[in-house]
C-alpha cells in the first residue's frame, strides 16, 4: 500500500468526527488523540518488528512480550480501581498463560521459534487475555456489589472467603469468555478476523491463512479461560479484611 | 464460672463526623455481658446503629473499639469462621443462595463437609411452618416471609450457640411470626441457645424475651429484665420505638 493510498483512511476519521460534531458527542478531541497515537504507535511498533526479525535476539523477544505484559496489566488494571496491588496480580496472570501457550506451540512445534511467529501470536494472545482480564474485573466489581448480600449469607454460615466467592468467581469468569466463544461460534459466518484477512491481502494461500486463524482461535479460547481463572484465584482475597470481612465498596 | 458472652467497650466510628448528632461515633462503650444462655430483645429508635451492632458481634463489621469474647476467649483471638458458626447472623432481608430449597437447607453440610440431618431440617421446616414446601423448588420463586423461614432453619442447622436476629419477623403475617417465636423460644429452652433479637415490635419483646437491651444516644442505655423494663414505664407504643 502507498503512502498516498495510506493517508486517503484518513478520510473514515474525517467522517467520524464529521458525525461527532454534527451528533454533539463531544468526542472529536479523542478521535483526534486516539489517530495519532495509533498512527504513531503501529508506525513505531513496525520498525522496532522490522528490527528484532533481522536481529533474531532472543533477549529482544524476551523484553518485548515483557513489555506487551506490563501495557496490557496496566491498561486492565484500571478496571479495578480501588483494588491495590491489582496490577501485580494481572501480570503474573497473563505470563503465566503466555508461558503455558507458547511453551506448548513451541514444544508441539506448532510454530516456528522465529520472532515472525512469536511476537504477532503472543500481542493477539496477551490482548485477548487483557480483554478477559478487564471484563472479568470489571464484572467483578457489578457481581460484588449486587451479591453483597449473598457473600455475606455465606460467610455469616462460617464459609471460608472463597467458599463465599465461589460462585460470583465462576460468574464473573463465565462473562470475561462470552466474547471469545462468541467469536468461535461466529467467525468465517458473521465476521472474518483481522489476521486470516492480514494474510489473505498480502498474498497468503486462503487454507493456510484459515489454518492460522484456526490456530489462534483456539489459542485465544484457551488463554481467556486461563487468564481469568487464575486472576480470579489471585484477587479473591483482595474482597476481604484480613477477618474475613467483605470489604466495603469505598475501601 | 465463664461469661458465655461479652461485649466490652464496643464502638463504631462514623466513616465522617455526623453533622446531626454532632458525634464521631455511632455508638460508644457499649458493655454488656450474658452470663448463661439468655433471650435478649435489642431496642431502641432507628438510626441507633442495633443492626451494626449486630454485625459488629457476627464479626461483618469491624469492630473500632473494644472486644467480643466468647467463653472467655475474645473474637481477635478466635478463627472468624469458627466465632460465626457460634454466633450466628441472620439478616433482615433473606437472602436465598441460587438453587433450590433443598440446596439451601444443604449449604451448611456442603461449605462444613459434614452430614445433612434431614430429619433435623425437615423437623425445623415444620417448626416454622413449612413442612409442605416442596424442597425441589427455586429457592428465588418463595414468597418474602417463606424465604425469612427457610433462610432461618438454614441458620440453626449450624447449631450455634447465640443468633444475632436482626428484625426477622419484620416482613411476616402474624402466623408466621407466632411461628418462628414459638421455635426460637423452644431451640433456647430445649437447646440453650441464646439470642439477641432487633425488634421495633415491643409485644414481641415482651413475648419472647427475658432481658432488655435499650440504645439511645449512641449508648446501651438500659440493660435489664424485660417485665422491669416494661414495668418502669418504658411501655412505648411501637410508633415511638421507630
Amino acid at each position: 500500500m502507498s503512502l498516498l493510498a495510506l493517508s486517503f483512511t484518513l478520510l473514515f476519521v474525517v467522517i467520524t468526527m464529521l458525525v461527532s460534531v454534527w451528533q454533539k458527542l463531544d468526542l472529536e478531541k479523542e478521535i483526534a488523540v486516539g489517530t495519532i497515537r495509533s498512527a504513531i504507535q503501529l508506525l513505531a511498533v513496525g520498525y522496532v518488528l522490522q528490527f528484532v526479525f533481522k536481529s533474531e535476539n532472543l533477549l529482544l523477544i524476551v523484553l518485548i512480550v515483557c513489555v506487551m505484559i506490563v501495557v496490557a496489566a496496566r491498561n486492565t488494571s484500571r478496571r479495578a480501581n480501588g483494588m491495590s496491588g491489582v496490577i501485580w496480580r494481572i501480570i503474573l496472570a497473563i505470563a503465566t498463560m503466555e508461558i503455558l501457550m507458547m511453551g506448548l506451540l513451541l514444544s508441539l512445534q506448532i510454530i516456528e521459534a522465529t520472532p515472525q511467529y512469536i511476537i504477532p501470536i503472543s500481542g493477539m494472545t496477551i490482548g485477548n487475555a487483557m480483554i478477559a482480564c478487564g471484563l472479568f474485573l470489571t464484572q467483578l466489581k457489578r457481581e460484588i456489589k449486587s451479591s453483597r448480600g449473598e457473600i455475606e449469607t455465606l460467610l455469616s454460615l462460617g464459609a471460608t472467603g472463597r467458599q463465599a466467592v465461589q460462585d460470583v468467581l465462576k460468574r464473573s469468569v463465565k462473562y470475561s469468555m462470552i466474547p471469545t466463544i462468541d467469536t468461535m461460534k461466529t467467525v468465517g459466518l458473521v465476521q472474518l478476523p483481522g489476521m486470516m484477512t492480514g494474510m489473505i491481502v498480502a498474498g497468503a494461500d486462503p487454507v493456510e491463512a484459515v489454518r492460522y486463524q484456526i490456530l489462534i482461535i483456539f489459542v485465544f479460547t484457551s488463554s481467556s479461560a486461563i487468564t481469568s481463572m487464575l486472576l480470579s484465584i489471585l484477587c479473591y482475597k483482595k474482597l476481604f479484611t484480613k477477618d474475613l470481612q467483605l470489604k466495603n465498596r469505598e475501601e | 464460672m465463664t461469661t458465655l458472652f461479652e461485649l466490652k467497650n464496643i464502638t463504631k466510628n462514623y466513616w465522617e463526623s455526623n453533622e446531626e448528632t454532632s458525634r464521631s461515633f455511632l455508638f460508644a462503650n457499649i458493655t454488656a455481658t450474658l452470663q448463661k444462655p439468655e433471650r435478649i430483645a435489642l431496642l431502641g429508635k432507628s438510626g441507633q446503629g442495633k443492626s451494626t451492632l449486630l454485625r459488629m458481634l457476627a464479626l461483618l463489621d469491624t469492630v473500632d473499639n473494644g472486644d467480643v469474647c466468647f467463653k472467655g476467649v475474645s473474637a481477635k483471638d478466635t478463627d472468624t469462621r469458627i466465632w460465626r458458626m457460634n454466633i450466628c447472623y441472620v439478616a433482615q432481608q433473606a437472602v436465598m443462595l441460587p438453587g433450590t430449597i433443598e440446596d439451601n437447607l444443604k449449604t451448611v453440610s456442603k461449605l462444613h463437609n459434614s452430614t445433612f440431618d434431614e430429619n433435623f431440617a425437615r423437623e425445623l421446616m415444620k417448626d416454622v411452618g413449612l413442612s409442605d414446601l416442596d424442597w425441589g423448588k427455586q429457592a428465588t420463586d418463595l414468597s418474602g416471609g417463606e424465604k425469612q423461614r427457610v433462610s432461618l432453619v438454614r441458620s440453626l442447622l449450624i447449631s450455634p450457640s447465640i443468633l444475632l436476629l436482626d428484625e426477622i419477623t419484620a416482613s411476616l403475617d402474624q402466623q408466621s411470626k407466632e411461628y418462628v417465636e414459638q421455635l426460637l423460644v423452644k431451640f433456647h429452652l430445649e437447646k440453650g441457645t441464646s439470642f439477641i433479637w432487633v425488634t421495633h415490635d415491643t409485644e414481641q419483646a415482651k413475648k419472647i424475651s427475658e432481658r432488655i437491651w435499650y440504645m439511645e444516644d449512641g449508648t446501651l442505655a438500659i440493660d435489664s429484665k424485660t417485665e422491669v423494663f416494661f414495668e418502669n414505664g418504658n411501655d412505648f407504643p411501637s410508633q415511638v420505638m421507630i
